[in-house]
């Protein structure tokens, strides 16, 4: 029988049912305290001539520098620690399931929450850039009939990220688990006292969809931010 | 310990979801980005300080060389004309010694002229004593009769002085 479960239930806060704190929360913080002992890690001791963990720290804000001035245009470079946020929280995320903690991108409020931010980003650069009348005037073009459609793209915006970026990781939990299953099934049809065949042939598919789907949703997710965002700001 | 839902959607959880992202957006932004930033803009301020050093000792060089080759037109220049004058000034002397010698030359020329002519009026005097000396006696000695000797003297002197 197998089961795939969403993330376990720990507790409630203060007992209130409607306050579960969840298996996904817990490992965000897990993912969390990472991210803060990586940046203490990678910006101690910093001297003007970079050494080795240095040099990996400049890299990174350079590339995502790069990345934010070649998505969203120039003056965007505040945006650069959000898009930095979320490439870490999301590959981090999506790995803990390496180190068998279930992954947080799992989670459909995780990734939801990331794309309302990012929907939130969308309609306070666009009021920002045309004016609150230009913004709704927006909705009409390229004429009034549209308005219902562009509405719907522009809720369907946030709904589509997070679902991607879920789905994706949820798909390879869902494969990872229904094959150790199949594996061990084998494995005891076959005759074996324990379910030998999961050794390596999960190893093997973990890295497509573990290691290879974590980082390219990671930067699909950022970059589907910076170039929604960028273009709310033209 | 129960489950949730495989595919939920909660307030409360989203709701954490995005206090867990606010917080690690702060971690990111002021434990990297920051300190990243800053020293990336030390040492981009650190290099431009060592181009503008570069270019101000550049221009600095670029100036004294300038002036190094001014000098040195000028000493050239002031060198040529210290030697045209010096040319100037020997030729001048030189004609000066030239003409000074000229005029020496010339003195003493006409000084030597002179005391040539004094001398040969004194031998002309003095020839001219002897003759008349010579006559008086010869004369004294044909008339054998004493004659007063200036008055002959006299009249011989007359006599040459006419004949010339």
């Amino acid at each position: 029988m197998v089961e795939v479960n969403g993330p376990k239930i720990y507790t409630y806060l203060f007992g209130n049912p409607s306050l579960p704190i969840t298996e996904t929360m817990v490992n965000y913080w897990i993912v969390m305290v990472f991210i803060l002992l990586l940046c203490l890690f990678l910006t101690s001791k910093m001297e003007k001539i970079p050494k080795a963990k240095q040099a990996i720290a400049e890299k990174i804000v350079t590339m995502i520098d790069g990345l934010v001035d070649q998505n969203m245009g120039k003056n965007c470079r505040q945006y650069s620690p959000f898009i930095a946020t979320l490439m870490f929280s999301s590959v981090f995320g999506s790995l803990s399931s390496m180190f068998t903690l279930r992954s947080v991108t799992g989670d459909l409020n995780t990734t939801l929450g990331w794309a309302l931010i990012v929907f939130g980003l969308i309609i306070y650069n666009k009021i920002k850039t045309n004016g609150f009348v230009g913004f709704l005037k927006g909705f009409a073009e390229p004429i009034w009939v549209m308005a219902p459609l562009n509405i719907l793209s522009e809720f369907a915006t946030p709904i589509s990220m997070s679902f991607r970026h879920f789905g994706n990781i949820a798909g390879g939990l869902v494969i990872s688990t229904l094959m150790l299953s199949a594996l061990s099934a084998l494995s005891s049809a076959v005759g074996l006292p324990i379910p030998l065949f999961q050794i390596g042939i999960p190893g093997v598919t973990s890295l497509y969809f573990d290691l290879f789907a974590a980082c390219i949703q990671a930067f699909i997710f950022s970059m589907l931010t910076m170039a929604y965002v960028g273009s709310a700001r033209e | 310990m129960g489950f949730q839902q495989f595919v939920s959607i909660g307030g409360w959880e989203i709701l954490v979801t995005l206090v867990n992202t606010l917080i690690t957006f702060l971690i990111v932004k002021f434990l990297l980005f920051k300190p990243v930033r800053k020293i990336l803009a030390a040492r981009a301020e650190e290099v431009q300080n060592m181009y503008d050093q570069a270019e101000a000792d550049l221009n600095e060089a670029a100036k004294m060389k300038k002036d190094y080759a001014e000098s040195i037109a000028n000493a050239k220049h002031e060198a040529n004309e210290i030697t045209q004058s010096a040319t100037r000034r020997a030729t001048v002397r030189s004609e000066e010694i030239l003409a000074e010698a000229n005029r020496q030359v010339q003195d003493m020329k006409k000084k030597a002229e002179q005391s040539i002519e004094q001398e040969r009026k004194k031998a002309m005097n003095e020839i001219k004593d002897e003759i008349a000396g010579l006559s008086v006696m010869i004369a004294s000695k044909v008339v054998e009769k004493d004659i007063n000797e200036d008055d002959h003297k006299r009249m011989i002197e007359d006599f040459i002085d006419k004949v010339g």
